[in-house]
């Protein structure tokens, strides 16, 4: 047996580790679910300190406006505390969907936005055609810049010439070299420090001081590459400070021993986990290895020394530009020694993500379906219990004067407030705290939840609460007087 | 007894209601004028049909046929939202169970009713303490109904129902979840209403010691009225 599934079930063309992921995804979801119930809980003092609040304003409002409406809203707030129960229940509910729905709208939001096509930041990427890992010689840089900046038709050219065109390399050392352990590990991009601010995504809103501090720092890197620079959480987990220098063992590199001097730290939120140097350091450490006969005796390059470029890219005018370079990229008169290809950022992340296309669908179009019809029967179910044990003081309002469209908002008015509040406060939740927290999703930079979560969130809360009291609404709107009285007695 | 100047009238008044195949006739044909500043009084046994009259003079439910004029108003033929509007302003209740709003005090209780009024907030101030003054709870306005006793919020249902000033009260047992104390204040209060502010109440009620505290009163019985006496004779034949 396989993950619950017969041997011979295998070969026939499904393959398990989809299942798995489906299990781990629902576990998640479960998991995130649960979570939101258990923050709803806690969250319910502020959420009654916050009615109550409101409630005192709301009545100030009335008394010194004496508007009919205000009334109304007043007494909408006070039918919510009486039945503090069914409140925290409808609340609960509510704020439990929002969260979550938060949450699967941001997951959408996040591949949405590093999927899209940007026409005026147009960059290409350019990797190993079916080595994954990408691995590429460092004379494909160069022979790359050359064409992007003479071959291409000058209108097609980057805009900024060289300053558009950068590569990536991946370096993984340890400062253990006997013990290297999760805690030990660095993470670098080795990369041009002067093309850092332009050519890198995720920087764009940083505030002027960090925009000004990075550049020193690429400046610094510039003049000194064994300079770097690193990430909070990573300074943090190898109890590392700004000013120290550090020696680290390559591990994806061999027998390459680093020596780094940390001269500034990555902005918060932006390539959490990671640390940025020189790729001149690198490639004047394969060069050494070289010669290096302690290590080397033979004097044999170093086994990464053609494969040390992971990925390069450019940022070109235009799409015409990307289908000219692709066509060259493609020529081996220009890159014969290994096979590469051209995509744009976003259809190469696409290309990745297309593995997850089906999950991504049944999110969108089944769980949140899902969770709204089931939510908003849970709201309903607590509105209706609310509205027939008001039924005779819905009919007392009737008998007073009260049109059926009074009674009809009166309900609805208590729904929609649940609502509301229940959005608002899981929103401001879930985009306070994980923009604080800002974990780094691999390339995609920080994930975080967009500011119009603060919109969308009570929008869905009060929609989620309309369709769910609608029902109990409707039928207090038509409610018989008589009728109710004739029981009653 | 025909009062001289009737306020409400009542001519050929039908009302049945269908229970699956059934159709039950609960008033038949009754006819009845009911006089400006009269008290009167509505009895009966249970299913005699007295809260479904009183329903429909109130303007709570609508005839099968048959017509009823409060004053000038035809009301067997408004519909639902001007029947909402007409009750407003001409139609005072009183319940046996209070149904007040838990959730608000004496004073918003009260001035519910006026919220549907055009009325300045100056103007519903001065109506809702007037009519809490009238019923002896000035003291009291900031209170919630769960804190008053049962004679109190009776008096609080008295006050919502006078403050639009309506000249018709109609009240479903008013004394019927009062201790005999309480009840006697009630009934003292509405025939002051009825003496001093020349208002027209239709009561009804089991009680025969309430009922005496009427001018007149009407007997019901499957429908139809066999009794119209005056109620100083009712109490000597209860009493006897």
């Amino acid at each position: 047996m396989m993950y619950g599934l017969p041997v011979d079930f295998v070969p026939t063309g499904y393959d398990p580790s989809l299942f798995m992921l489906a299990g781990y995804l629902l576990g998640l979801l479960a998991t995130l679910i649960l979570g939101a119930i258990v923050l709803g809980i806690l969250t319910l003092p502020a959420f009654f300190l916050v009615l109550f609040g409101v409630e005192q304003l709301a009545s100030v409002v009335a008394h010194l406006s004496g508007a009919f409406a205000a009334k109304l809203v007043v007494i909408m707030f006070r039918g919510l505390r009486r039945a503090p129960l069914r409140t925290s229940l409808t609340y609960v509910a509510l704020f439990s969907l929002t969260f979550v729905l938060c949450l699967i709208y941001a997951v959408l939001f996040l591949i949405n936005y590093v999927t899209a096509e940007k026409e005026a930041n147009f960059k290409a990427i350019v990797t190993h055609k079916t080595l994954i890992p990408s691995q590429m010689p460092p004379g494909y840089y160069e022979e790359f810049k050359r064409v992007c900046l003479e071959e291409l038709p000058p209108e097609l050219r980057p805009v900024n010439g060289d300053l558009d065109l950068m590569s990536w390399s991946f370096v993984l050392t340890t400062t253990d070299k006997t013990n290297p352990r999760r805690d030990a590990l660095i993470f670098l991009f080795a990369l041009e420090p002067n093309k850092v601010l332009t050519m890198m995504d995720g920087l764009e809103e940083l505030t002027g001081d960090e925009r000004q501090q990075l550049q020193a720092a690429a400046d610094e890197m510039m003049r000194n590459p064994q300079a770097i620079v690193m990430s909070k959480r990573q300074l943090k987990t190898l109890n590392l400070q700004v000013g120290q220098r550090v020696k680290s063992y390559g591990m994806n590199y061999p027998n390459l021993t680093f020596e780094f001097e940390i001269i500034g730290e990555l902005p918060e939120g932006r390539y959490e986990g990671v640390a940025f140097m020189n790729r001149v350091y690198l490639l004047q450490l394969l060069d050494a290895y070289r010669n290096d006969r302690t290590v080397n005796k033979t004097g044999e390059p170093h086994p990464m020394a053609e494969k040390c470029v992971n990925l390069m890219w450019v940022r070109l005018p235009n799409r015409m530009a990307f289908e000219r370079l692709s066509a060259l990229i493609n020529d081996p008169k220009y890159f014969g020694k290994v096979p590469i290809k051209m995509e744009t950022a976003s259809s190469g992340i696409g290309s990745w993500l297309a593995a997850y296309k089906d999950i991504f669908w049944g999110m969108k179009y089944i769980l949140v379906p899902a969770m709204i019809a089931i939510m908003s029967l849970v709201v309903a179910n607590a509105i209706s219990i609310s509205v027939r044990e008001r039924r005779t003081e819905m009919a007392v309002l009737k008998v007073l004067g009260f049109q059926p469209r009074h009674v009809l908002a009166l309900v609805l008015g208590e729904a929609l407030l649940v609502g509301f509040l229940a959005g608002i406060m899981s929103s401001g939740l879930a985009w306070g705290a994980l923009g604080s927290f800002k974990f780094q999703i691999m390339f995609f930079g920080s994930f975080f939840v967009p500011v119009q979560s603060l919109i969308y969130a009570p929008a869905l809360g009060m929609t989620v609460a309309v369709a769910g009291s609608i029902g109990p609404a409707w039928n207090a709107k038509n409610v018989k007087v008589a009728e109710v009285f004739a029981r009653l007695s | 007894m025909p009062p001289a100047q009737p306020l409400v009238r009542v001519r050929n008044l039908y009302k049945s209601f269908t229970r699956g195949s059934e159709t039950i006739d609960v008033l038949q044909d009754l006819n009845l004028d009911v006089g400006q500043a009269e008290f009167l009084a509505l009895m009966g046994p249970s299913g005699s049909g007295k809260t479904t009259l009183l329903n429909l003079i109130a303007g709570l439910d609508q005839p099968t046929s048959g017509t009823i004029m409060v004053g000038d108003n035809v009301i067997s033929e408004m519909s639902e939202s001007e029947l909402a509007r007409w009750r407003t302003r001409h139609v005072g209740f009183v319940f046996q169970f209070y149904y007040l709003l838990p959730v608000l005090t004496a004073y918003e209780n009260v001035e519910l009713p006026l919220l549907l009024l055009p009325l300045s907030r100056q103007q519903r101030r001065k109506q809702v303490e007037t009519a809490l003054e009238l019923v002896g709870l000035s003291h009291r306005m900031h209170h919630r109904p769960g804190q008053l006793s049962g004679g109190q919020q009776q008096r609080v249902g008295i006050a919502r129902a006078i403050v639009t000033d309506p000249e018709l009260i109609v009240a479903d047992e008013p004394t019927g979840d009062l201790d005999t104390r309480s009840a006697n204040e009630i009934l003292t209060l509405l025939d002051t209403l009825r003496s001093q502010l020349g208002k027209t109440i239709i009561m009804v009620t089991h009680d025969p010691k309430a009922a005496a505290r009427a001018q007149r009163v009407l007997h019901l019985e499957k429908g139809q009225l066999v009794h119209d006496t005056a109620a100083a004779p009712l109490l000597a034949a209860q009493a006897s």
